[in-house]
């Protein structure tokens, strides 16, 4: 089954995901679409449900409820062709402690379909442009944390998927590292017409680079903001307040279905 | 080569515990035994002597052999189990298992191909300690292996293998408790056990303790009562282990 073109609907597509971690929902009812050629950022503060989402759209957790389409299959019935245009960053870096970056980096080409020779050319290509050639050699376990973030990237990278999800991918880099995220990001996403899914903290580092802005906030979808305004730090605290005092949380929740 | 028997094997090769381990059985059991051996040999009435000698099951390399097996047998169950326990376990702990999700590869098959990579370190380690072990008897001047002696070097080998296969299991533990050191608490439950099993007599139908009565562990009685049924039974209780980890693998969520 080859997946549908990105041209032809949002690359990502959820409805209604609605996760419960025990009593609490993590979740809750979220709508969100990517399309090819977007970066699409979710901002909100520590436990707003933004990782729990981007591990349902990654078959990471199965939701209690709502769907979730990647290129326009349910995410629970993605099949190789799928994920081989799907590439991620999440939590921990992937990296192995034991091989050096170009193994790993190599490794997680394979792990997404690509033959043994083009991950090798492909992995000496991302080892390239970001910067980690000083270290390609060496066990990844020394590594510094910015230069292991820089490895997760690549391990995301390096299959030229047509989607990416990452989960604050500028954690630890450097400000030279910000700025070649940022590059890379742009040139793939409105250069190539991959779609991105990012999560950040850095509202800042959102404004430059996010052609949508969807704000999350205890596990619900609670609005967007226009990344080319202006105070956007005003706008966002502006939104998280006016719905923790509006919002239903103040109740207790809900019994689980 | 498969991606993710490339993959598993590469780590395997690379990681300090499976290095560690296959040495620590490899060097560790034939140098043991051999100072064993020794002790029995030279005679005398110390406690090491009298104790060694009781665990000699024969005369000779063939003799020398029979202890190197009982001894294999441990060694392999808890080498093979801390590597798997560590295979599986070091997946989550570590972290590294989110870069397993949304990939081509299944996570079935790559806990598949963790469990290949592991019979194969397992096999390799035991083919190597059983060939050291052969070398070691004719260091100590036991003769070249006869026919009884190439039996029980092939004892030793079936006996270490059956044992390797046993320790795979914990690989679900591993997975389901998601870390190395639940693995590694459940193995000491399954040696403990298997002393007490042993020592209220129902070993022969406790597939743990089997194969090193088979060998002799117990005395030439209870090495009599060992047949074919009691050692296979490895194989499903081996089996249930692979099974409900691949299975588990495949409905994981990264909770």
């Amino acid at each position: 089954m080859t997946p549908a073109s990105p041209t032809t609907g949002p690359v990502v597509a959820a409805q209604g995901l609605t996760l419960w971690f025990g009593a609490d929902k993590a979740v809750d009812g979220v709508a969100l679409t990517v399309v090819s050629g977007e970066i699409h950022a979710l901002v909100g503060l520590n436990g707003a449900g933004k990782t729990t989402l981007m591990k349902m759209l990654l078959g990471m957790l199965r939701p209690d409820a709502g769907t979730a389409r990647l290129f326009g299959e349910p995410v629970g019935d993605a099949g190789p062709e799928v994920w081989s245009q799907v590439g991620h960053l999440l939590e921990t870096p992937f990296g192995y402690g034991e091989l050096t970056p170009t193994e790993n980096v190599i490794a997680a080409a394979r792990l997404h379909g690509v033959d043994v020779s083009a991950a090798r050319r492909q992995a000496g290509e991302m080892i390239g442009e970001l910067t980690l050639g000083r270290w390609a050699d060496r066990r990844s376990r020394v590594l510094s944390l910015g230069n292991r973030q820089r490895l997760g990237l690549a391990c995301a990278l390096v299959h030229r998927p047509r989607l990416l999800i990452l989960d604050e991918p500028t954690n630890g880099l450097d400000p030279m590292g910000v700025l070649e995220l940022r590059g890379m990001l742009l040139s793939r996403s409105h250069g190539d017409g991959v779609a991105v899914l990012v999560s950040s903290h850095h509202l800042d580092e959102v404004a430059w680079i996010a052609d949508r802005i969807t704000v999350m906030h205890r596990g619900l979808v609670i609005g967007n903001l226009d990344p080319a305004g202006v105070d956007l730090e005003h706008r966002f605290f502006d939104m998280v307040y006016t719905a923790e005092k509006e919002g239903p949380w103040t109740q207790p929740s809900p019994p689980r279905p | 080569m498969d991606a993710a028997i490339a993959t598993e094997a590469l780590k395997l090769r690379r990681s300090p515990v499976a290095r560690t381990g296959w040495l620590a059985v490899v060097l560790g059991v034939p140098a043991l035994t051999a100072a064993l051996t020794a002790a029995a040999r030279a005679g005398g009435d110390s406690q090491l002597a009298v104790k060694a000698a009781a665990m000699l099951t024969g005369t000779g390399l063939a003799g020398y052999l029979g202890i190197v097996g009982q001894v294999t047998t441990v060694a392999m169950l808890v080498t093979t189990g801390i590597v798997t326990a560590w295979c599986f376990g070091r997946e989550f702990v570590d972290g590294t298992v989110a870069g397993l999700f949304a990939a081509t590869v299944s996570r079935r098959r790559i806990a598949a191909a963790k469990f290949v990579v592991m019979i194969l370190w397992s096999l390799t380690a035991c083919a190597a300690t059983v060939l050291l072990a052969l070398l070691a008897g004719a260091l100590l001047g036991l003769g070249p292996p006869t026919g009884d002696a190439w039996r029980a070097a092939g004892m030793d080998l079936a006996a270490g293998t059956l044992m390797a296969a046993l320790a795979l299991p914990l690989a679900w533990v591993a997975s389901a408790r998601r870390g190395y050191l639940p693995a590694v608490a459940a193995l000491l439950l399954i040696v403990v056990a298997t002393q007490i099993i042993t020592a209220l007599g129902a070993g022969g139908w406790f597939p743990y303790a089997a194969p090193a009565l088979w060998l002799g562990m117990g005395g030439p009685e209870a090495a009599a009562t060992i047949g074919p049924t009691q050692l296979l039974l490895t194989i499903p209780v081996s089996g249930a282990g692979i099974w409900a980890t691949t299975a588990w693998w495949n409905r994981a969520q990264l909770t």
